[in-house]
């Protein structure tokens, strides 16, 4: 989109995975280093920017909706650490309505209020829910919006297969002028067998492993705290490893459109891993490839 | 297959349930929509049906739903529309239709409905999203809604007298002549001794629908009541009798002879109705015997309709009246499996001619397949009016949507319908030789 303020980047990924932990700490490093950032959360939850913000009340874009008020940007919009605009677009109670049309028309008040105009900013950061369930959560990477997706996944299985369909919906909006594939950020790495699965999926699909995050208990510690990492301990090992995937995104804008894997690829890959993650378990002493 | 299909007369579900309620007295529909969809049911259908359209804008009741009951669900709207029209309308039945948007997004339309219920108003609701079919699965989901739902609201027993025949398969405006089609039949069941419950039009209200359940008998008059009719035989046991297509003239006779046996009357009363109606028929071929061969009126014909239309008069041309059926179209999408039936049913009309049958909505691919046809008078909807033109040939509009006949009481069906047809189109190939003979 010609014209656009600022670099946009949709983050994606299964519910549950870290999306907005990991979009809050990128969003405070990139701060950070003296950027505007605006982090907006497109997930009825309303959640996405709480560990930014202290955990105050913020009034959704969606609530603006649902009231039929004019409306301010101060008003939906709060002022987190480092200066980050936290906005969220909020959407219905679960089970009643549409959220993916309310995202849709989150967007379209932002616009509407001319939010990028006025704030100038260097980054916006969509932080969407879950799969791609509908069209409507397809909307940050259709309509040119976003340049860059990037979608953080885990070893399971479950957040792999959520990934490939990212990768499945980047493929049908990209060739249109939707956004591309930034990378993959391999979260909570713990098992043994992780690295090597995700580098390996990222590999099969033509897509690449940005940063990988341990998991790791200063990430409870500071939710707890209602505080990113980087806020809250700012030296950390981990912080650092935040900071590290900030700068990636900031320097490396390379994107691609991926290669999803077709419904028997992706399960015979995962039966192949299952083998070998089995074979390991069981203390079968054998030359693993890249395990 | 998906397909581009070009002016289709075929309106969709949610106006085919409107159809249904706003036929029945008493009964207050509630659109659960965006208001484009009570538009359009004003414009599309009532208006184009032989007149009998509301005064001025379309009187409906709707929620009129905007961007924010899409995101956030239209339920609470929906109750207090459905609060807003107890209070002003005062009905004895309120039936919820529902339209797109709010199928897409997943409104627990039949909760709001038992809320209503639960303060005592009678609701009642169905599911009509357009994409959920067209027009006539519109009045089978009403129907169905009708009778599913209705008996859970009755508060005391209905008497129904002994005879009473349900008529089905009618589908106001769809059928332009649905009121004079469903009075003759009424007449002529009575004569037999019968008491019709017409369920939809003048002077029909809810309570019809009450006593639906204690019939002798359903008489289907179209495909499309096949389905209710199956329903009732499940919940009642109540027998059936279907027609694919409406009796006109002679053929009610086989129907009257048919209702007869099934219910165990007296024949000979029905003889003498048959007879009685026979002999009328009879001497109105007789006085048009002088323009019948003057006017050269035995021609090849098209005809574009609805199947029970189509059947009905296609049959009653050719076989009563010695017209020659070259081109049939059928336009109301019946089933593959009915649409065999039908095609074997039209292909032998008049034995040995080579009849085109065509099952379309498309109204480029039937003005296409008339026009290659010829014929020497084409009956349609007014969408055909223009390749009558083309061929230079009288044209008759018989089917919807209809643009320029005023139908208050007329009726193709039964004896009197056949009088009505040897008027009509008698007076358009009179018309017409008029003209050539200048
Ligand atoms: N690297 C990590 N180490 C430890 N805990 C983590 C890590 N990443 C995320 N978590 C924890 O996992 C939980 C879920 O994370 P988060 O809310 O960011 O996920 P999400 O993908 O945004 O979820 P949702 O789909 O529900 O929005 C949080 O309690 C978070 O603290
Ligand atoms: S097709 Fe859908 S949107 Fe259109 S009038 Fe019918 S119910 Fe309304
Ligand atoms: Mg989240």
């Amino acid at each position: 989109m010609s014209g656009k303020i600022g670099k946009h980047i949709a983050i994606y990924g299964k519910g549950g995975i870290g999306k907005s932990t990991t979009t809050s700490n990128i969003s405070a490093a990139l701060a950070e280093s003296g950027y505007r950032v605006i982090q907006i959360g497109c997930d009825p939850k309303s959640d996405s920017t709480t560990i930014l913000r202290g955990g105050n009340d913020l009034p959704t874009v969606l609530d603006t909706l649902r009231e039929q008020s004019k409306v301010r940007i101060e008003d939906i919009s709060a002022i987190g650490f480092g200066g980050v605009l936290c906005i969220e677009a909020g959407g219905p109670v679960p089970g009643v309505g549409c959220a993916g049309r309310g995202i849709n028309a989150a967007v379209e008040q932002l616009q509407d209020l001319k939010v990028f105009e006025e704030f100038k900013p260097d980054f916006v950061l969509y932080d969407v829910l879950g799969d791609v369930v509908c069209g409507g959560f397809a909307v940050p990477i259709r309509d040119g919006l976003a340049d860059r997706a990037f979608v953080v996944t885990s070893s399971d299985f479950m957040a792999i297969f959520a990934a490939n369909n990212l990768f499945k919906a980047v493929t049908k909006y990209a060739p249109s002028g939707g956004a591309r594939l930034g990378g993959v950020i391999a979260n909570s790495l713990q098992a043994p067998y992780a690295k090597s699965l995700i580098d390996d999926f990222a590999d099969r699909t033509g897509s690449r492993v940005i940063g990988y995050v341990p998991r790791s208990l200063t990430v409870a510690q500071s939710e707890l705290y209602g505080k990113t990492v980087i806020e809250a301990v700012p030296h950390s090992d981990q912080a650092q490893v935040y900071r590290d995937l900030a700068t990636f995104i900031d320097r490396d804008e390379d994107a691609v459109i991926p290669r999803p894997l077709n419904g028997p690829e992706l399960k015979k890959w995962a039966r192949e891993w299952g083998d070998r993650i089995f074979e390991v378990e069981a203390g079968v002493v054998h030359e693993m490839g890249s395990i | 297959m998906s397909h581009h299909i070009e002016g289709s007369r075929n309106s969709c579900a949610l106006h085919g349930a409107l159809q249904v309620f706003e036929a029945i007295e008493g009964t207050v529909p509630v659109i659960h929509s965006t208001s484009g969809c009570g538009v359009q049911h004003y414009l599309g259908g009532t208006r184009l049906s032989g007149g009998n359209d509301p005064f001025g804008s379309p009187p409906v009741s709707s929620t009129n739903i905007r961007e924010k009951h899409v995101v956030f669900g239209g339920g609470s709207r929906l109750r207090e529309q459905l609060k807003n029209s107890v209070k002003v309308v005062q009905g004895d039945l309120y039936a919820i239709v529902t339209g797109c948007s709010i199928e897409m997004v997943g409104d627990d339309v039949p909760a709001m409905a038992k809320e209503g219920v639960d303060q005592d108003w009678p609701v009642i609701y169905t599911n009509t999203p357009g994409f959920r079919g067209d027009v006539h699965q519109g009045y089978q989901l009403a129907l169905r809604a009708l009778i599913e739902q209705l008996p859970g609201l009755r508060t005391e027993s209905v008497a129904v007298q002994a005879g009473q025949v349900n008529i089905l398969g009618v589908i106001p405006n769809q059928d332009p002549f649905w009121r004079g089609n469903l009075q003759e039949v009424a007449r002529l069941l009575e004569a037999i001794g019968l008491f019709p419950n017409l369920l939809l039009g003048d002077g029909q209200d809810v309570n019809s629908w009450h006593q639906v359940p204690g019939a002798a008998l359903n008489l289907v008059l179209s495909h499309w009541g096949e389905q209710s009719a199956r329903l009732l035989e499940e919940r009642y046991g109540t027998p059936s009798i279907s027609l694919d297509g409406l009796p006109v003239g002679t053929a009610f006779a086989a129907l009257l002879l048919q209702v007869t046996e099934k219910l165990g009357l007296d024949p000979e009363r029905t003889n003498g109705v048959i007879a009685r109606e026979e002999v009328r028929l009879r001497q109105q071929f007789a006085r048009l015997a002088d323009i019948y061969y003057r006017t050269g009126f035995q021609r090849e014909f098209a005809l574009v309709g609805e199947s029970a239309l189509v059947v009905g008069i296609g049959e009653f041309l050719g076989k009563n009246l010695g017209l020659l059926p070259r081109t049939l179209v059928i336009t109301d999408n019946p089933p593959e499996s009915v649409q065999k039936s039908l095609a074997a049913r039209l292909g032998s009309i008049v034995p040995g001619f080579d009849t085109k049958i065509l099952f379309s909505e498309d109204r480029s691919e039937i003005a296409d397949v008339v026009r290659t046809g010829k014929a020497g008078i084409v009956l349609g909807s007014s969408l055909e009016e223009d390749v009558a033109q083309d061929l230079g040939v009288p044209f008759l509009a018989v089917s919807f949507p209809l643009f320029n006949r005023i139908i208050l009481e007329r009726g193709y069906a039964g004896y009197g319908g056949a009088a009505a047809l040897l008027e009509d189109v008698g007076s358009v190939i009179l018309a017409d030789s008029l003209i050539h003979s200048v």
